[in-house]
């Protein structure tokens, strides 16, 4: 299990742009679930245009795309199936958006997760790359914005980032297209599991919860060995998470995460 | 069409307006009236005086007939019928003049204490009724909640341990956390003190607490005591009770070694060109709204600072981990921060 | 086996919770955002800190500063709302020289040439397609010059400093700054605003903005309300002032429509909508420059083309219906004049007539259609000489013409006034409610929602005609 982290400009050379086709809404059959998750403003709409080749509306307004969005591209002859969720601050809540997301990541069985965030307010749009770092293993950080950031004179270190959050990191500013290919190569290495993502796991918790939630997600294991994320589990019925206490009854939850 | 007359019909439709006011005016509009009065039955008040009669034998106050009835304004005959009942089914035993409860008289009053509020937690967590109507809600809702409700319920609050007011919920067994607190009345000059508890009975002593922004939860000092007034310091803003209104916030002392941070501020107090520290958000945003905060950064050390102010005076907007979000002025009060 | 182990886990989860406390949710936030900072601190450099871009903090003074911010953003709306309904007059005019002039003639030729039977011609030509057709011409112009420039204002960032600016006064009535934007897409469109309030996440605030949205003045109705307000207030004007004053009624009704807005969102929020949870929160985000071009290609497709789709949907049955109960007879009677004749007394007691609440109601899908509908039914029961035939609608050229026929069904300046009221105070059109409902997915605030306001028209238009009656 080895980090690879790749910034953006290692992967030019590699982008095959002849094997790129953008299939719009065609998602009829495919090989790949794509997830877009990401904060509202952060551009995601628009990086799934970039990446679908549809207009879907992108307002410059937190909460705008509620309902999941679906298109499709094709590249070196696979097909990826690219799901926008709405855009959110946290999947922690209880609120419609956060729910759709959260479900979405957990139970769609999405091959990757593509986490779009503003490079200018990295930090706050880390609350959420942090917490679907706890769910799913494959997942790729798209750094969206690089233009404004480069206004700003903010410099980011994508390398120390990929190594921080185990996960490769690609600038992107989408609205110009740029970074897009780059984008494309790493999601389809990732999905062939060429890249292997070491995720960052939460770390500043106080002693008394992290005891709570090593006891709980050990006895989560135990009785699913295979789900990744059982920490994710153990924080959720921690808060008291019913659709999850739902599915754990009805014995449904392993039909989601096998 | 001959007999029409602006006037007439003009008549005719302030009679049906006054008529819908009284039928449905808050509060004393018939319609609530008899809804009321429909489900005043006698469980409802026999659970009444159970309740009261707990509530006093817990601070050694024993009641006669005489008290349960001037308590529970309720009709004297009524209320005697649902005490000699009360009797046979074992719950209360009279001593001479004294309603006393039994054992299985109290664990009813628990179960009714309880479902009360737990009822109070469930509107302050999860609906956007304001807190002055908890109480009357959950005074009607109690005597609907069976046990199971109750339970389910607590289960889905998460098994709170208090309700919103400060007061702790019993378990299903009866257990209850011990309130270890002294009235703000009581206090010497200088105390320091959490806010562990705020009455919501009497309703007006409750809305005049309410009226001065005070929540469960804040760190006070004491630092005037008279017999006219008590004056605390609290979030860097002064408070001036009468002492009986203080009597109604109870305290957990805190010890000497704590120091009470002087500077300690609510972030609506914030000056343009200030930077502070958020310390906590106060125990009086729950729910959805206090997620929400925590979300968007309002975390115990995150900087902040104005960004914008309005023309209308409200909300402001503070910048928060890089980001402008508009706080109206009633959440920015119950963020703390430190300059 | 297993299904004791899974009890077992969630006992333990259920004793955990209660061990560690209520401060759960904090503690994972803060811990979160600990490690955010960190990382943060590894990898990115900033020199200016984390304050925000000067240009942006410039723009922001000027746009919410206690001089300009009100000013500027009345100027805006104006423009907008200026550009929508004169800039839509020459393509509608255009539209409704094509479709309604042009094509219908002609179909109305090839139709008999194939010898078409008349009932067919007349519930297909004059009633299906009529009707669409009008709704395309009033509806598609304003809508496709309204979107694109709210959109503008959108994707720049202007219009969450406008919630900002405003939210104090919504603030007061129990609502969300975020409904000032819903309620100005409402002059558009109600069905688009009822979308738009999906920007609203306070559970409590979305409901009201969207039971309120119908307040606002839709393009639908701006026409209606400038035609009648010509005809009737003008012409009581000095014939210098007819302009200004015609112009300052709809206005005002405009504004009436403001005022019932905060009015009803204070009464929903002190009343039904009161247990509803309610949370604030609003960012403001970076400015950005919009791109033009594609912000105009995606609000047309997205926005303009799905509602004028919609419309279009409903208001082609609501066609067939004018048709069909204009020729459809009752003994000597069509269905229409039956209905009107029937709701004439109620009609009257509100100042209005059974005509206008017969057109009300058959033009429920679109508002649109409501003034051809009146005239063609106004012709059919007065029978005076114009139109084109029953149950076919039509429009008049010359708005002293169009006087003429509405003065001989018995139009006085208390109808005029009353209609203009009626039209702000109505029930929503079929769109709207069925745009309610997919928002809402509930049955008892759509019909709040719908029936609400046509209540309120009823008692304002009641006490209207008495109070102008008795002096």
């Amino acid at each position: 299990m080895e980090v690879k982290p790749k910034s953006g400009c290692e992967t030019c050379a590699h982008f095959n742009a002849a094997g790129l086709k953008k299939l719009g809404v065609n998602t009829t059959s495919f090989d790949h679930i794509i997830a877009l998750a990401g904060n509202p403003n952060t551009g995601k709409s628009t990086v799934f245009n970039a990446l679908t080749g549809l207009r879907q509306h992108t307002g410059n307004w937190p909460g705008k795309t509620v309902t999941r969005a679906e298109g499709a591209f094709e590249y070196n002859n696979e097909k990826y199936k690219l799901v926008d969720l709405p855009g959110t601050y946290s999947l922690l809540s209880t609120s419609e958006d956060e729910e759709v997301a959260r479900n979405f990541i957990l139970f769609g069985k999405p091959t990757v997760t593509v986490i779009v965030v503003d490079a200018s307010r990295l930090e706050r749009n880390l609350n959420l790359v942090l917490q679907i770092l706890e769910i799913t293993d494959r997942a790729v950080l798209c750094l969206n914005l690089m233009d404004e950031a480069k206004r700003n004179k903010i410099e980011i270190d994508s390398r120390s980032l990929a190594r921080d959050l185990g996960i490769p990191v690609v600038p992107t500013s989408a609205r110009f297209n740029q970074g897009i290919p780059e984008l494309i190569q790493t999601i389809s290495e990732v999905a062939s599991g060429a890249i292997v993502c070491k995720p960052h796991r939460i770390k500043n918790i106080p002693k008394n919860i992290e005891k709570a939630v090593e006891q709980l997600s050990e006895e989560i294991r135990k009785e699913y060995p295979d789900i990744p994320n059982s920490r994710w589990i153990a924080f959720r019925l921690l808060e008291g998470d019913q659709h999850i206490i739902e599915l754990l009854k009805s014995g449904e939850f392993e039909e989601f995460m096998a | 069409m001959n007999t029409y007359n602006p006037f007439n019909a003009l008549l005719i439709f302030l009679g049906i307006c006054l008529l819908g006011y009284l039928f449905f005016r808050p509060k004393h509009g018939w319609f609530w009236l008899i809804k009321n009065n429909s489900t005043t039955t006698q469980k409802v008040v026999a659970e009444d005086i159970l309740k009261r009669l707990y509530h006093n034998e817990n601070a050694s106050n024993y009641l006669n007939i005489n008290d349960v009835v001037r308590i529970l304004k309720q009709d004297e005959k009524m209320v005697v019928e649902s005490i000699d009942k009360m009797v046979t089914l074992g719950w209360v035993k009279m001593e001479g003049d004294i309603v006393r409860l039994t054992k299985s008289g109290s664990d009813y009053a628990l179960r009714i204490i309880r479902a009360h509020r737990l009822w109070e937690r469930y509107l302050a967590d999860k609906t956007g009724f304001n807190k002055s109507e908890w109480h009357q809600r959950a005074e009607r809702k109690e005597h609907e909640l069976t046990i199971d409700d109750t339970d389910l319920l607590a289960k889905t609050l998460g098994n709170p341990q208090f309700d919103p007011h400060g007061d702790p919920i019993p378990t299903i067994s009866g257990k209850m956390a011990k309130l270890k607190g002294v009235p703000v009345s009581e206090l010497n000059t200088r105390t320091i003190g959490r806010i562990i508890h705020i009455k919501d009975k009497p309703d007006i002593i409750y809305k005049q607490i309410m009226a001065e922004n005070i929540h469960i939860g804040s760190i006070i000092r004491i630092v005037e005591k008279s017999p006219e007034r008590i004056v605390f310091h609290s979030e860097g803003e002064a408070f001036k009770l009468a002492p009986i209104v203080a009597g109604n916030i109870t305290v957990s002392v805190l010890e000497k070694d704590v120091s009470y941070e002087e500077d300690i501020l609510r972030l609506n107090s914030l000056k343009k060109d200030e930077i502070g520290k958020i310390i906590g958000i106060s125990k009086e945003i729950r729910g959805e709204s206090r997620r929400r905060l925590l979300d968007l950064g309002f975390v115990k050390g995150a900087d902040v600072s104005i960004d914008l102010l309005n023309p209308l005076g409200e909300p402001k907007a503070y910048l928060i981990k890089g980001t402008s979000i508009a706080l109206r002025n009633n959440q920015a009060s119950k963020i703390l921060i430190k300059k | 086996m297993k299904q004791k182990n899974i009890d077992n886990i969630i006992a333990l989860s259920n004793d955990l919770r209660w061990q560690i406390g209520d401060e759960f949710h904090d503690n994972l936030a803060e811990g979160i955002y600990a490690d955010a900072a960190e990382i943060v601190k590894g990898s990115v450099h900033k020199p200016n800190g984390n304050k925000r871009l000067r240009l942006d903090a410039k723009i922001d003074k000027v746009l919410t500063s206690k001089t300009w911010g009100f000013p500027l953003m009345f100027l805006i709306l104006a423009v907008v709302l200026w550009l929508t309904i004169v800039g839509a007059n020459y393509p509608s005019s255009m539209l409704g020289n094509l479709l309604l002039d042009t094509i219908h003639p002609a179909l109305k030729g090839f139709a008999s040439g194939i010898g078409l039977p008349w009932w067919l011609d007349g519930f297909l030509i004059d009633g299906v397609y009529l009707a669409v057709a009008w709704v395309i011409a009033v509806m598609l112009p304003p809508m496709a010059i309204f979107f694109p420039l709210f959109t503008l204002l959108e994707d720049f960032g202007y219009l969450p400093r406008v919630a900002f600016n405003l939210d104090h006064l919504f603030k007061l009535s129990g609502a969300h700054g975020k409904q000032a934007l819903t309620m100005s897409m409402g002059f558009g469109c109600n069905a688009a605003g009822v979308v738009a309030t999906r920007i609203i996440d306070s559970p409590r605030e979305r409901l009201i903005a969207i039971i309120t949205n119908n307040f606002s003045l839709c393009n639908g109705r701006w026409p209606t309300q400038i035609l009648i307000a010509t005809i009737f207030i003008g012409a009581v004007a000095p014939a210098s002032m007819a302009g200004i004053a015609s112009l300052g009624a709809v206005i005002g009704i405009a504004v009436l429509g403001i005022c019932f807005m905060f009015l009803v969102s204070w009464a929903l929020s002190k009343t039904v909508l009161k247990g509803e949870v309610s949370t604030f929160n609003l960012e403001l985000p970076p400015y950005r420059p919009p791109r033009f071009w594609k912000t105009i290609y995606t609000s047309i497709i997205d926005r303009t083309l799905i509602v004028l789709w919609r419309a279009i949907v409903f208001a082609a049955p609501a066609g067939a219906l004018i048709w069909l109960i204009s020729n459809i007879y009752v003994g000597d009677l069509s269905l229409a004049a039956w209905l009107i004749q029937s709701l004439d007394g109620f009609g009257f007691l509100l100042g209005l007539n059974g005509v206008i609440l017969v057109a009300y109601i058959v033009a429920i899908p679109a508002n649109e259609i409501v003034i051809p509908t009146i005239l063609m039914l106004t012709v059919l029961v007065t029978g005076i000489s114009g139109g084109e035939g029953a149950g076919v609608m039509f429009e008049l050229e010359s708005a002293s013409a169009t006087g003429d026929i509405l003065r001989a069904g018995g139009w006085t300046l208390l109808t005029a006034v009353n209609l203009m009221l009626f039209s702000l105070l109505h029930n929503p059109c079929s769109t709207t409610i069925y745009t309610i409902y997919k928002e809402t997915k509930s049955t008892k605030w759509t019909v709040i929602a719908s029936i609400l306001p046509v209540i309120l028209g009823f008692i304002v238009t009641f006490l209207v005609a008495q109070i102008w009656r008795l002096f």
